[in-house]
């Protein structure tokens, strides 16, 4: 190896010399991205010029010049001419935007219900936690029953009890199999048997223990609940953002469920079904949804008798979800397109009936690749909501228009249209980065294939 | 075809387990496809035990007459009885068949969003309600019986071909069927892991499973066939023990299909 001509003939690699300077770093990317050429050089300057302007408006309206405190809208204007916003406005109206003429004293209520409903759901991305799908069933199907109770108040009858009593239980079951499965690593389910002692005993009597245990769990609910005493709130005084969330989030929970059976019913082989649900889905998703809104709230209470006078809301919802199901009927559709017949094929020669096929097989397939078509939907859902200020529901579009009636507030219309806007975009936005994520996780899942 | 390779010691037939009992029964089946005549005039008895291997051209009808089986295909004439249970429209007893006869297909059709174990335990789980737990032990030890017990907890597309189908022919067997068909299971897969199919499948013969193969692998059917039917456009043209079908076939477009399928 020491030998001279031997290592001049060996292999040496040339050693690794640092890119030119301007390639890399911050000069080199902009070299490449912002003064390509001329015609590049130009845009970017261009580009550069307009994001200036426009940050200087945002600047001097929504900081240099805005007003944070003052009671009139007159004594915004005096201060900067109108060439600022006037956000002491934003704080004056911001109770009556979230909402809307719900009594103050009583607005806890709807704080509580929002909180009850948060709490249900985080059980879902806690990673320890078994049964993530009863937990999702139960709060769509129970949760609604508790708000109505909570929500509207006042004599509530028997039924909207029990239900809220079934609600409760679950909300606290839900819990407290969060509490067995971080504490014993167990399902409440499996804790609630091993207690008895009748673990290794079989199945039909398992379920009397979890049927017992619902039961006791749903009587004390039931007391428990018997003891409330809340003032009834009207629906027609409800408004704000409460209302806007009340109607899209019964629209957006229902659509799925709904938007399933009847995209299953336009694929099925029974005739009256078939035509039964095409008709329905071609009709809703061919009307405009304020044609249908209007409709329901003019012209149903024509067919309806006298006595049975529903409130307006309640019309406004049936409506909404009508139309959010029609719509989430044909994203659906698409999806068992897309799944292979050779699926269907195992399953049956497997001896599932249709319905266990479908739930086991067919639609976890089939909603994975619909994820962001489904969220699409709801987005657009929860922002065609706002149509119904158009038939004098007092959401937050109609509640901020409303504020720049108010003889005080006269003429107060950019600022709460802004904050609109802006409640909006952070809903929708934060959806639309969970649905990527929900895409990245499960939509990429199948084991990383 | 290469007969030579596939199969260690194929001259040794699979010994026959041959009942009396008659498990499947085609009486003058008829099937059509809108107009096309696709299944003609089928009458086709498997006794319990029996080992059917079934050839014939592509279209000829093969794929539609086995799927007529567990009712993946109606058929509009005829009869057809599985375990004494006469195929009619009533869905009860579609379903009591279905229990009964398990399905391997050319695609191996696995369920991707399920893993490998959880394929396995869902029909028991969910057809015959059995608890989760004694599911997995079944679905383990028909695993280990297809040799992929390792592969329990992975995805099927993170399988080869030749694991795929043997988790399909585990998965089918978890239901504990008496009668087990298969639909072109190798055709499908690459050459060397057609051999790691055909193993299980023959292992599964000495078992004494009842088994219609349709397949074009000849060296799997002289070893384990105890009778071939040739088909071709929608009829049953003969059917034979392995040995006279091949040395000693009674028609001609048998000899030309033998001859054409050979040549490789
Ligand atoms: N769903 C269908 N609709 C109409 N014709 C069909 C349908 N399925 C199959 N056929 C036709 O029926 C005939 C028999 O098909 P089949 O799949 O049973 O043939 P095969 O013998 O299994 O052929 P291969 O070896 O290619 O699988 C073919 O001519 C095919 O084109
Ligand atoms: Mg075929």
């Amino acid at each position: 190896m020491t030998d001279a001509t031997q290592s001049d003939t060996a292999f040496r690699p040339k050693p690794s010399l640092p890119p030119p300077a301007n390639t890399v770093g911050v000069v080199g990317w902009m070299r490449k991205n912002l003064f390509g050429g001329p015609v590049d050089t130009v845009l970017t300057l261009l580009g550069v010029y307009l994001l200036y302007v426009i940050l200087d408006f945002v600047v001097d309206y929504g900081i240099v010049n805005a007003i944070w405190t003052a009671d009139s809208y007159r004594e915004c204007l005096d201060i900067n001419k109108g060439e600022g916003a006037c956000w002491a406005g934003i704080g004056v109206w911001f109770n009556s935007m979230m909402y809307g003429r719900y009594p103050d004293e009583e607005q806890w209520r709807i704080n509580f219900g929002g909180i009850v409903l948060l709490l249900w759901l985080i059980p879902f991305w806690l990673p320890k936690v078994s049964g993530k799908i009863q937990v999702g069933i139960s709060a769509v199907l129970t949760f609604p029953f508790l708000a109505a109770s909570l929500f509207i108040g006042g004599d509530i009858g028997i039924f909207l009890h029990a239900m809220t009593a079934i609600a409760l239980t679950l909300f606290v079951s839900v819990w407290l199999n969060v509490a067995t499965c971080y504490l014993m690593g167990k399902s409440l389910p499996a804790v609630l048997i091993s207690v008895t002692g009748f673990a290794d005993k079989d199945d039909r009597l398992h379920k009397y223990v979890l049927l017992g245990a619902f039961g006791v769990g749903f009587v004390l609910a039931l007391l428990y609940h018997l003891s409330w005493d809340l003032v009834e709130v009207p629906t027609t005084i409800w408004g704000g953002l409460f209302l806007t969330l009340v109607i899209s989030g019964i629209g957006i929970s229902s659509a799925l469920p709904s938007g399933i059976l009847l995209a299953l019913g336009r694929r099925s082989k029974m005739p009256v079904i078939r035509v039964f649900c095409t008709a329905f889905i071609e009709l809703f998703r061919s009307v405009p949804l304020i044609t249908i809104l209007f409709m329901a709230v003019t012209m149903m209470p024509l067919f309806l008798p006298v006595e049975f006078n529903p409130p307006k809301l309640a019309m406004v919802i049936v409506a909404v979800c009508i139309f959010a199901a029609a719509y989430m009927a044909e994203t659906v559709r698409g999806g068992l397109q897309a799944v292979n017949k050779g699926q269907y094929e195992a399953a049956q020669a497997m001896g599932l009936n249709f319905w266990k096929m479908m739930a086991l097989i067919v639609m976890p397939q089939a909603l994975k690749l619909m994820i962001p078509n489904i969220v699409g939907s709801f987005m657009g859902l929860m922002k065609d909501t706002t149509l119904v200020s158009i038939i004098g529901l007092y959401d937050i579009l109609l509640m901020g228009k409303a504020a720049g009636q108010n003889p005080t507030w006269l003429g107060f219309h950019t600022e709460p249209l802004l904050f609109t806007a802006t409640i909006f975009f952070v809903l929708c936005f934060a959806m639309s980065k969970y649905s990527q994520h929900l895409e990245r996780t499960i939509g990429g899942g199948y084991g990383r294939r | 075809m290469s007969i030579d390779t596939q199969l260690p010691d194929e001259t040794v037939h699979v010994a026959s387990a041959i009942s009396d009992e008659v498990v499947i029964e085609l009486a003058s089946v008829n099937k059509w496809y809108g107009e096309f005549h696709v299944l003609k005039d089928i009458n086709l008895a498997v006794n319990k035990g029996e080992r059917i291997v079934i050839c014939g051209p592509s279209g000829s009808g093969k794929s539609t007459m086995i799927r007529c089986i567990n009712r993946l295909e109606e058929h509009q004439a005829g009869d057809i009885i599985v375990n004494g249970t006469e195929m009619g429209t009533n869905i009860k007893n579609i379903d009591a068949i279905r229990r009964d006869v398990g399905m391997v297909f050319q695609q191996f059709n696995l369920f991707p969003h399920l893993s490998v174990l959880e394929n396995c335990t869902l029909a028991p789980i969910w057809v015959k309600n059995m608890p989760k737990a004694e599911a997995e032990k079944i679905a383990m030890e028909y695993l280990e019986r297809v040799k992929i017990p390792e592969q329990a907890g992975k995805y099927p597309g993170q399988l080869s071909g030749g694991q795929q189908q043997r988790v399909a022919i585990a998965r089918s067997l978890c239901m504990s069927p008496t009668i087990m068909l298969f639909d072109e299971p190798t055709s499908a897969l690459d050459p060397e892991m057609i051999s790691e199919v055909l193993d299980v499948m023959v292992g599964l013969a000495e078992t004494g499973m009842t088994m219609l193969v349709v397949t074009h692998e000849m060296g799997f059917a002289k070893r384990v066939a105890d009778r071939v039917i040739f088909m071709d456009q929608g009829e049953i043209v003969e059917q034979n023990t392995p040995d006279e079908f091949f040395t000693n076939p009674k028609s001609d477009r048998t000899k030309l299909f033998l001859s054409q399928i050979l040549a490789h």
